[in-house]
């Protein structure tokens, strides 16, 4: 600002030097042209007070051509005052300026929210509910597992729980370490309206106390992983590492209001996950958009000897059905010819899937956990939004697994799949919809979707981290899902829907026994605000 | 056979639809395809202005660069003004405090 001040004063200065010369050059010619035709023979005759007159003008313009160049620039009609005020204003903005840069690199996290009130009503009818307590006093009592299952079951004609409220909360955080680490995190909360009958519920911590009484020290952490694209490989190569974003994935951002947030689509994978995925990034080879080829390893169960007395490393791996790992890969890339679209070609193996994922209950029961046997998991998944900007979004999903059993079977009738442990079972699901976003200014662009599931009688999937309670994606038998987003401006929208599912088998959701048919339904009408920010 | 064929109609269904919009997908020109044509034949490498990538700035903060005219070239020649709409609808959309995908990267 300082040279752009200078630079100004200099350019009038200049203008009226300029201003001067050519005033001086003027009269000289005047006087050449004068000379001049005298040579040709022409006498030009002025008075001798003229004559005088032009001489002094001109000494007085040549006197005052050298004060101005003997001048400095600085006086030139600006005050000193001005140039002070300038460079104090200067200053001022330069300390104000570093104090910015200094608090923006110390700002290393960038934070945003979201909040979710969800109200449900659901209706389900012909389902079973097991004691499983009373299960296990039969079989000690000398029953068959099939004698004290049936002896345990309660069966439900119709039930009905409305008017049941949920709080969703959530902290994301995001950090540009350097131009080739990327930091992403999400702490979570997620609990129902006045909820105080958990284990860890008492007469002094219950749901009015939690933030204000000494509890524990858990603090649910949803996301925390980093990006990070090390140079010097022949192919582009990046390698995510830490608890990944693999819930809530394709084609959910439709019925969710927002963009992709998950690495694998929702139907094959949709869970809380630790690992590792490398990515090869392809675009420059294949000529498709947005293609890469991962590589992902994982673990779906880990149980160490915590929860056994006595042992001098209780951080061990207790024994009982040891880890179940989890390898992938998968292939994605823009539809080519469609904007804003993705396909997915995906295989998963998990090995070694424990009898029950939360082992620790049944250590309390005396039972050990041991290991069922493997699963693959395949799929492919397509979706296409706003498709020729008409606001139609398009997806369908498909979806295979195959178990093979080790022979465990606890109680006798929880094998892989299977009563006996013995046989091997193969699954299907396929998920398809679609979402319009109506053009309707007025209301803010609402938008209406439809989906529909549907599972066969042995379909399994990783997707025990779905949005909804019921996991729909799980389902052996038909889902419809209907739905109605307003937005409100572009932080606030609200959802109102129906979903009807159908069950044609028992187990939906669990890799562990024999399905059974059913004729169990679900019917769930619900309300939600969503606010991000 | 009845979920075969189900499974079935519904990926061909899926397919037929893709493919008779991919055509008329191709004619539309979205605010991306705006933003690319007008301010990328500029804004690129080797081109006579430096990249620009919208998560550089907050939204209101592409709103107000328009507004006050920060652009150092004319642009009134150039792009119309539902053209200039739509680039700032881009930025807007892009960046730095917009919704954005989330999922591992893929490295380019």
């Amino acid at each position: 600002m300082n040279t752009i001040a200078g630079n100004t004063i200099f350019a009038k200065v200049n203008s009226r030097r300029t201003e001067m010369k050519k005033t001086l050059v003027s009269v000289g010619m005047m006087l050449t042209m004068a000379g001049s035709a005298y040579a040709e023979g022409e006498t030009v005759t002025i008075p001798a007070e003229d004559y005088k007159a032009i001489m002094n003008r001109l000494d007085a313009l040549q006197r005052r051509v050298e004060i101005l160049e003997s001048t400095p620039q600085q006086a030139a009609n600006v005050p000193e005052a001005h140039y002070e005020k300038v460079t104090e204003d200067i200053n001022i903005i330069y300390n104000t300026i570093d104090d910015l840069e200094t608090k923006s690199v110390q700002n290393k996290i960038n934070f945003g929210a979201e909040l979710r009130v969800r109200a449900d009503n659901y209706r389900a009818k012909n389902y079973n509910t097991i004691d499983m307590t009373g299960f296990q006093q039969h079989v000690m009592a000398g029953m068959s597992p099939m004698q004290a299952m049936g002896a345990a079951m309660t069966h439900h004609d119709k039930e009905s729980d409305s008017n049941n409220w949920t709080n969703r909360f959530r902290i994301n955080m995001e950090a540009e370490i350097s131009d080739s680490l990327q930091f992403h995190g999400r702490l979570a909360m997620y609990k129902n309206w006045g909820d105080s009958d958990d284990a860890s519920a008492s007469y002094m911590l219950n749901d009015f106390n939690r933030g204000h009484r000494p509890g524990s020290s858990n603090l649910w952490v949803d996301r925390a992983y980093v990006d990070w694209i090390p140079s010097g490989f022949p192919i582009p190569l990046a390698i995510t590492v830490g608890r990944h974003p693999s819930t809530e994935g394709p084609p959910f951002e439709y019925r969710e209001n927002r963009l992709r947030q998950s690495t694998y689509p929702a139907l094959l994978f949709d869970g809380e996950n630790d690992g590792i995925v490398v990515t090869f990034g392809l675009d420059r080879y294949t000529g498709l958009k947005e293609a890469g080829w991962r590589f992902a390893y994982g673990k779906a169960y880990h149980s160490d000897d915590d929860n056994n007395t006595g042992s001098a490393f209780p951080f061990f791996d207790d024994g009982e059905a040891g880890d179940s790992t989890m390898a992938a890969t998968f292939f994605e890339t823009k539809i080519p010819g469609l904007k804003n679209s993705l396909a997915v070609l995906s295989y998963a193996k998990v090995w070694d899937l424990p009898f029950y994922l939360a082992g620790p209950n049944l250590y309390e029961t005396g039972m050990a956990n041991v290991d069922l046997g493997d699963m693959d998991l395949w799929g492919v998944h397509l979706q296409a939004s706003d498709i020729a900007a008409t606001g139609l979004d398009l997806f369908f999903s498909y979806g295979g697994n195959r178990s093979k059993a080790n022979g465990n079977a606890p109680l006798g009738v929880f094998g892989l799949l299977s009563s006996d442990g013995q046989s091997n079972h193969s699954g299907y699901s396929f998920y398809t919809g679609l979402r319009y976003t109506m053009p309707i200014e007025a209301l803010n662009m609402p938008k209406i979707g439809f989906e529909y599931n549907k599972g066969s009688e042995y379909w399994f999937s990783m997707t025990m981290g779905t949005p909804d309670l019921f996991n729909k994606l799980a389902t052996r038998g038909s889902v419809y899902d209907l739905y109605y987003i307003q937005p409100i401006n572009r932080y606030l929208f609200f959802r109102a829907g129906y979903i009807h599912i159908d069950y044609d088998y028992s187990g939906s959701g669990q890799h562990i026994g024999a399905p059974m048919e059913s004729d169990t339904t679900l019917d769930n009408y619900y309300f939600l605000m969503d606010v991000r920010f | 056979m009845n979920k075969k064929f189900m499974c079935t109609a519904a990926t061909a269904c899926f397919f037929l639809l893709l493919s008779s919009t991919v055509v008329a997908s191709d004619l539309d020109m979205s605010d991306l395809d705006i933003f690319l044509e007008r301010c990328g034949s500029c804004h690129k490498k080797g081109g006579g202005a430096e990249p620009v990538n919208p998560a550089d700035k907050a939204g209101v903060v592409w709103a107000k660069y328009f507004k006050r005219d920060r652009h150092p070239g004319d642009l009134n020649g150039t792009i119309n003004a539902y053209e200039m709409n739509q680039i700032i609808v881009f930025l807007q959309n892009h960046a730095a405090d917009s919704d954005h995908p989330v999922a591992a990267i893929i490295p380019k």
